[in-house]
């Protein structure tokens, strides 16, 4: 569990298989420390089934994923969180019946720290996410834009090596999607991360992330940078129909 | 930030006195000027409190329900029985016994960690399986498991004499003996749920996904609090042993188990102050509801005999609480200044 700086997440040649259904094919991409990429696609393009595969929620049906030279596929969630990978989900998991520091702090406490360190690397990640002001409040009790932002805290707290983000603008508004913009650009330059984001916001996407990957019925169909995703034929049509020449944003 | 550490800490702190302490002075008041009775209902009122933080210890941490703690009261009763009478009481009530146990005795409060170790030892060997389910599945298992501890005490006679009473146990366990015994394992609950290990079991309580996904070992975790429950409620049945000193494999069975898990119920497993109140409020219900009953009978107000009143009022006490307030009186907060 070493967190060499020349650590390189490898997801290759990746497919899922569900019943009657093939939610990826062969999808492979590289994620290194210090990037943000991000993933797109139209719904039930397999941007989530992904990202469960890679964290250990689902096991791939063939394909492997390594970090650096460790073979990961296949682990449990908990292991793969102690290699350094974390993530929030598209539909909100707080542990609810905990205050919002406790919520922060079971995840550094997890990563092996003891409670007082967990606490003072808490309050850091709360502090990263503009939530200081919340620790004491119960879960449960916040609004829903801040349940974004505390358990994005969360998945930070425990200083990850890549950090996965499942549609965190959902529900927020452009002012709100702006904060999210502030709060996510230093990320990989202050904690050396890499940030795998999916989401639907193209606005945030395109102003945030330093390569993109679209994914269209389980497959890769461009990557590279946002402007050229822009200009992908493929891409314009899988979102809009073939009339469109440019992606808005 | 320092400061508010300060603060907090004491805040724990607190919980702890402000149940612990109303508890001691309790306990010296009925010591003091209590007549025989009363001693004896604040026994059993301990037992019974150690019991429930067994089951605040894992139930109520880990969000798993479980049936199986009034198991591990037995095994513990009877383990603690094994090494604490004398080689002469076991030959009397013990006939069969292995000869190799006949000649051991050792002192009361090691016989009592023993029978603790007995319930922990048991509850390790078939926890690992039991702790990857949660829900209804959990719940059954558990249950079935408190069926199978009951069947091997009943049939067991070597160890147990069978479905017949087991005697000539000292009683040890008096006032004192519980009292502390009970506030050792109030402590201990209050301790155990601020451990690095407690915060991850609430945390999987919580939401088993999102703890999995920061790095909890849900089995791990519920597994080590299954075992320290177990320990804790081994050694409240073996205070219980040499406090009735006679009993049978029916003691530990369904009666008992209800009893526990609704004062857990009633009080809110979720918090250690929820469990302190449900002990103290089933028994002051049980108790006094059973002096009625008493005092009805011997009054003869009916041509009939009045028979389980108490268990009726438990009940009705319980559907309250499960309507009005599902998480119990205090829910998951605990008592602080």
């Amino acid at each position: 569990m070493t967190r060499d700086d020349a650590l390189t997440l490898h997801i290759e040649e990746i497919t899922k298989d569900f019943v009657g259904l093939r939610a990826l094919e062969d999808v492979t991409l590289h994620l290194q420390r210090g990037e943000i990429l991000g993933l797109i696609g139209p719904n039930g393009s397999g941007k989530t089934t992904l990202i469960n595969v890679v964290t250990g929620f689902l096991k791939p049906t063939r394909g492997r994923v390594r970090v650096g030279e460790m073979d990961i596929t296949g682990w449990p969630p908990h292991r793969i969180a102690h290699v350094g990978l974390a993530r929030t989900f598209q539909t909100i998991k707080l542990f609810r019946g905990l205050t919002v520091l406790e919520n922060v702090e079971v995840a550094a406490v997890s990563a092996g720290l003891p409670r007082h360190r967990a606490r003072e690397q808490a309050l850091w990640a709360l502090e990263q996410v503009g939530a200081t002001r919340l620790a004491t409040v119960p879960a449960g009790a916040l609004p829903y834009g801040e349940e974004r932002r505390v358990e994005i805290a969360r998945a930070l707290a425990s200083r990850p090596i890549f950090l996965f983000l499942d549609e965190p603008a959902a529900g927020l508004n452009e002012q709100e999607s702006d904060a999210l913009l502030e709060m996510l650009l230093p990320l990989p330059r202050e904690i050396g991360c890499g940030v795998l984001i999916v989401d639907h916001d193209m606005r945030l996407i395109m102003r945030l992330c330093h390569r993109l990957h679209v994914l269209n019925y389980g497959r890769t169909i461009c990557e590279g940078t946002p402007a050229e995703v822009r200009h992908n034929p493929e891409v314009i049509a899988a979102y809009l129909g073939t009339s469109r020449r440019v992606l808005p944003c | 930030m320092q400061r508010m550490s300060y603060l907090e800490s004491f805040g724990k702190w607190s919980t702890g006195l402000l149940l612990a302490g109303p508890l001691i002075v309790l306990a010296l008041v009925v010591h003091l000027f209590g007549g025989e009775v009363l001693q004896r209902i604040l026994t059993v009122l301990f037992i019974n409190l150690s019991m429930v933080l067994g089951l605040q210890i894992f139930m109520g941490n880990s969000g798993v329900v479980s049936f199986a703690p009034i198991g591990f009261m037995g095994i513990g009763a009877y383990a603690s029985a094994l090494f604490s009478m004398s080689p002469q009481a076991k030959a009397m009530a013990l006939r069969n016994l292995y000869s190799w146990l006949v000649p051991i005795q050792v002192p009361f409060v090691v016989a009592v960690i023993i029978g603790g170790l007995m319930a922990a030892l048991v509850a390790a060997l078939v926890g690992y399986p039991l702790m990857r389910l949660s829900g209804a599945a959990a719940v059954i298992a558990t249950f079935a498991l408190l069926i199978i501890v009951h069947t091997v005490l009943i049939n067991w006679s070597e160890v147990t004499n069978g479905p017949r009473t087991l005697f000539g146990l000292e009683a040890y366990t008096t006032l004192w003996v519980s009292a502390a015994t009970g506030i050792l394992f109030l402590l201990l609950a209050l301790w155990f749920k601020e451990t690095p290990l407690g915060l991850q079991l609430r945390a999987s309580r919580e939401d088993e996904a999102a703890a999995a996904s920061v790095g909890i070992n849900i089995v791990w975790v519920r597994w080590v609090a299954f075992v320290l429950a177990a320990f804790v409620t081994g050694v409240a049945g073996a205070l219980w042993a040499h406090f009735i000193t006679s009993f049978s494999p029916l003691a530990f069975y369904l009666p008992q188990t209800f009893l526990i898990i609704s004062m857990a119920i009633i009080g809110g497993s979720a918090s250690v102050s929820g469990a302190v109140v449900g002990a103290v409020a089933v028994t002051a219900i049980f108790e006094g509801v059973r002096g009625v009953e008493n005092a009805i009978n011997i009054s003869a107000v009916f041509p009939f005999t009045v028979s389980g009143l108490t268990e009726v009022c438990l009940s009705i006490a319980m559907i309250l609480i499960l309507i009005m307030r599902p998480s119990g009186i205090l829910g998951s907060r605990e008592l602080r200044l």
